[in-house]
């Protein structure tokens, strides 16, 4: 790929972002932070332990007043106007990332698509938004287009948006097929022009970016399929997790699904494939649990992570440690996992007030997460460190 | 491209399918009963076909005789332990790991017949007995195959044992419906074609089923036969004896009757007065009791007017007191009684969310489901109330988010797709590459430019989000010359196989002579250095001892001699 004389002569210059180096992108893609555009992201939560730990909301409302220590950064939270449902960081460009909100919680009413830019500074800004009929629900990049970003809207379309083009020209594209909402939404990361819609009338349908209409339209689950993820190394493998308590492997070059996974007793919401391990899933269900489970042998799960006291929503296998995974749950906590280590949980956070419904770990940046809930904050934080402080 | 349809039976099956129903057949009558239970769970109510006599009986039979099948065929039971090997030695040759390699379970398949053949069942839709028998751990294959097995119409049991289709010609005529188990055609049902192609491998061990069957029936007639003889036909003479009787005593009872009917009847109208009399009476008691409660009842309509009058006279105090603090009042209660009731009807239509039509969004929300259900926010509660009210939210616009231009062609993109951090040394998918090769060299080399520039600024104070990223040692693999190898185990910065770059050639050969004496004697200084820093390396480069020096504060010049500004840069900020 990165041959001198081949088709692309100017690779040998840009190495160093092409290996996902922790370079902040250059400056001029960022536009001047508009104060308008700017909501309250520059608060400060008066917090004063570094250290995270499960007391620490008691010891936080014991001391809302304390003065706080000498801080030269900002808090890197950002506020929606509309309660969040999910977060996507850019596969191209560090310090960016896609929110997908919903107004009313999602049940009734409009919805929002921000495109935050984190500054070296400290504040989270906004670098566009834009308005949608209905609440958004999910939110994808392309892997092909770094301005391209696709959104799941409740009314039951996909909507394209490309930044590169005014705002007046956005969406770009608006595809109704799914007769149900469209809750998630996955590109394809080794094809890189294909794409994955997931829908509440059980179908899954598979896009590319060249089509008005959609490829193929998957249809077996009994009912609501909440995810579907495409394999990290297989170009034509992708997961599907549904409300009838199933996760199904599906190989686009054949019929149907391939494997049927009864992996729960529960709604399973989310699931999620090992990075550097393309035989292994995840699944993450109502009943409050985390299972890990190897293709190969898929009747019993390779690890059962439990911790959540709630349902967790969204799970996410980490793009630069093998065994560790995000999670975020209905508690209000986003959880790191580490299913091959004895003592699974590496870390919680407990940063939101409400439902934490979207999580996401950076491929280009490691250990860096962001996440958020239906207390409409945005959080962007360094595994390790206090999300409500840097 | 809809999936409901069933793929034809040998097309996706790498195995012989023949030999794998038998391989599937368990040996153990009582394991094959007490899986049918552990593994679907049925309530015995639910489901008492056939558990027993029947099933032991046919077992047994059928195990004599496959033994040998199963030996040949060599494959072993489903056990899972068993599975694994199979799918172990199976994953490596087959092209790929995310099919199911397992073979089609026979008991599985039997449950499942079992399930689908229940009544209950069949009233309800097929997709939901799909998904059912899914959730309990079927493949697919086995599902279709419980599927075709079953027949449209349902077969009663009454614990005769199974028979082949080649039983079925002399079995129709005597109209003997058989269990529903897995070696069962029903006799109407079932299509030549499949049976035909099952009978040639059943064949052996159904002829001595067969004669079995034959010789019960003639049994079971000449059984009947004599019954009939010993127990009906004397039934039949008695009874007949008997109407003949009870019609002579019937002529001798009426003669008898005729005298005592005047004292009866008379007895009778005395009976009646008695009972008219004491009608009057109760009567009586009724009237006057209502009576009295009619009078209760007055004066308590009197009080209660008498109440309702004075707290409408303190209410109309109050209004005029407390003008429009009333109304927040009402408000408040109202709400919150109809949150009451919607978290219960909500919890409700959750309950049932999987087998109910969803017709509001608010009953899909996984949220709320068997376990514990999460504590959703007031606003929530409210939102929902109103919507279920049929009332709409006020904060909602309306905004139109068609897109302006249908056919907007897309912007072509600038940048190369990254390489993933798990795609390290992996042949990159060049499907969507091809577009790269026009974009313009001016966009990277600006962009490259700007890199430099912008990490340069950013050089000394990391951005916040890049803390604790000692894991980023990718950094050092900078070198140009090389392709994106960094590997994923990054622990020791100085294991690659990175040649050191030359040392720059002289350019002015004073000033390397004087830079060259100071250095000299710092490596004196590094090396002990090293060495007092227990760094476990083989190969102290010389740019890392430059980087050392530099960092201690040494001299500027010898970050030039360094072959790249980046690299050095990144090491001092790494160290």
């Amino acid at each position: 790929m990165l041959v001198s004389d081949c088709c692309y002569p100017c690779k040998q210059t840009n190495i160093s972002t092409d290996l996902g180096l922790s370079f902040p992108q250059p400056v001029q893609e960022y536009p001047d932070p508009q104060p308008g555009s700017d909501l309250p992201s520059n608060q400060t939560i008066p917090i004063d332990n570094q250290k995270r730990d499960p007391k620490e909301k008691e010891s936080e409302a014991a001391n809302p007043n304390s003065p706080k220590p000498q801080k030269t950064k900002k808090m890197p939270v950002f506020k929606t106007p509309f309660n969040g449902y999910a977060v996507k960081f850019s596969p191209f460009y560090e310090s960016r990332l896609a929110v997908a909100t919903a107004q009313n919680f999602g049940i009734l009413g409009n919805g929002r698509l921000h495109v935050l830019e984190l500054s070296p500074a400290g504040p989270i800004s906004e670098f566009a938004s834009f308005d949608t009929a209905d609440g958004v629900y999910d939110v994808t990049w392309s892997e092909s287009h770094e301005s391209l970003l696709i959104a799941a809207v409740a009314d039951g379309s996909v909507k394209l948006y490309d930044l590169a083009l005014p705002p007046a020209s956005n969406p770009v594209r608006s595809l109704q097929e799914h007769s149900r909402e469209v809750h998630s939404l996955d590109f394809n990361p080794v094809r890189r022009d294909s794409f994955l819609s997931s829908s509440w009338d059980d179908t899954i349908k598979l896009w590319t970016l060249d089509r008005p209409t959609s490829v193929r339209t998957f249809k077996e689950h009994a009912y609501c399929v909440y995810s579907s993820v495409w394999n990290p190394r297989h170009a034509d493998v992708f997961a599907s997790a549904s409300g009838d308590c199933t996760i199904r492997v599906w190989d686009v070059r054949e019929p149907g699904s391939t494997m049927i996974l009864p992996a729960h007793e529960f709604e399973i919401l989310a699931c999620d494939w090992n990075k550097y391990d393309d035989c292994v899933l995840v699944s993450a269900s109502v009943d409050k649990s985390i299972k890990v489970w190897d293709v190969r042998n898929f009747r019993i799960p390779v690890s059962v992570l439990n911790g959540h006291s709630y349902a967790v929503r969204k799970v996410k296998f980490s793009p630069h440690r093998r065994g560790a995974i995000a999670s975020c749950s209905y508690d209000m906590t986003v959880c790191l996992w580490d299913y091959m280590v004895e003592d699974a949980l590496i870390g919680r956070y407990d940063h939101h007030t409400e439902f934490a419904v979207g999580v996401d770990m950076s491929v280009l940046v490691e250990g860096l997460l962001a996440s958020t809930g239906w207390d409409e904050l945005v959080y962007v934080w360094q595994h390790g460190t206090d999300p409500r402080a840097p | 491209m809809a999936t409901q349809s069933t793929p034809p039976p040998d097309s996706t099956t790498e195995k012989p399918k023949p030999q794998c129903e038998i391989a599937g057949l368990s040996l153990h009558a009582a394991a094959f009963c007490k899986t049918a239970e552990s593994d679907f769970g049925f309530n015995s109510s639910l489901l008492d076909l056939g558990k027993g006599e029947g099933n032991i009986f046919s077992w047994g039979v059928r195990g004599v005789d496959i033994n040998e099948e199963i030996e040949a065929s060599e494959v072993v039971q489903p056990r899972n332990e068993d599975q694994q090997d199979a799918k172990a030695a199976a994953t490596i040759s087959p092209p790929s790991v995310f099919v199911n390699s397992e073979p089609m379970r026979e008991e599985q398949v039997q449950n499942a017949v079992k399930f689908l053949s229940h009544p209950k069942v069949r009233g309800s839709p097929v997709i939901y007995r799909r998904s059912f028998l899914e959730k309990k751990g079927l493949t697919k294959e086995e599902i279709d195959e419980a599927f075709r097995r079953v027949p449209d119409q349902s077969p009663t049991v009454t614990g005769v044992q199974a028979v082949s289709a080649n039983q079925d010609g002399q079995l129709k005529s005597s109209n003997i419906q058989q269990q529903a188990q897995a070696q069962t055609l029903h006799p109407s049902a079932a299509t030549p074609a499949g049976v035909i192609s099952k009978t040639g491998t059943q064949y052996r061990f159904h002829w001595s089923h067969a004669f079995l069957a034959i010789g019960f029936l003639a049994a079971s007639g000449a059984g009947t036969a004599i019954l009939f003889k010993n127990a009906f036909i004397p039934r039949l003479k008695s009874w007949i004896r008997k109407i003949v009787l009870e019609g002579e005593n019937d002529i001798v009872q009426k003669s008898n009757s005729k005298p005592s009917l005047a004292e009866e009847a008379t007895a009778a109208a005395k009976a009646a007065a008695a009972a008219a009399a004491d009608v009057a009476k109760t009567s009586q008691e009724i009237l006057t009791s209502k009576i009295e409660e009619n009078r209760r009842l007055e004066e308590f309509m009197n009080l209660l007017n008498v109440q309702v009058q004075e707290m409408k006279s303190m209410s109309n105090a109050i209004r005029k007191l407390e003008g429009p603090n009333n109304s927040t009042g009402r408000l408040i209660q109202q709400e919150d009684t109809r949150g009451l009731m919607t978290t219960s009807k909500h919890l409700n239509v959750n309950g049932k969310a999987e087998f109910d039509s969803r017709s509001v969004r608010s009953s899909s929300p996984p949220a709320s489901s068997e376990p514990s259900v999460a504590p959703h926010p007031k606003s929530y509660m409210e939102i929902m109330a109103m919507v279920q009210r049929g009332e709409k939210p006020p904060n909602i616009r309306d905004i139109n988010d068609l897109p302006p231009n249908p056919n907007q062609p897309l912007s072509n993109p600038r940048l190369a797709p990254r390489t993933k951090p798990w795609e390290v040394g992996q042949v990159q998918y060049s499907a969507g590459h091809a577009y790269q090769s026009q974009v313009t060299g001016e966009g990277f080399n600006s962009r490259a430019q700007d890199n430099g520039v912008a990490y340069q600024l950013n050089g000394d104070s990391s951005t916040w989000w890049q803390q604790k990223n000692s894991r980023i040692t990718e950094i050092e693999t900078e070198d140009e010359s090389r392709t994106a190898s960094y590997t994923a185990s990054n622990e020791q910065p100085i294991q690659r196989t990175w040649v050191p770059p030359q040392p720059p050639p002289i350019a002015m050969p004073e000033a390397a002579a004087a830079i060259r004496q100071p250095k000299s004697s710092i490596q004196r200084e590094s090396l002990v250095n090293d060495q007092s820093v227990s760094r476990p390396s083989d190969e102290i480069d010389e740019l890392q001892r430059i980087t050392k020096i530099s960092e201690s504060g040494g001299v500027v010049e010898i970050k030039e001699e360094s072959s790249g500004l980046n690299s050095s840069e990144m090491q001092q900020e790494q160290e």
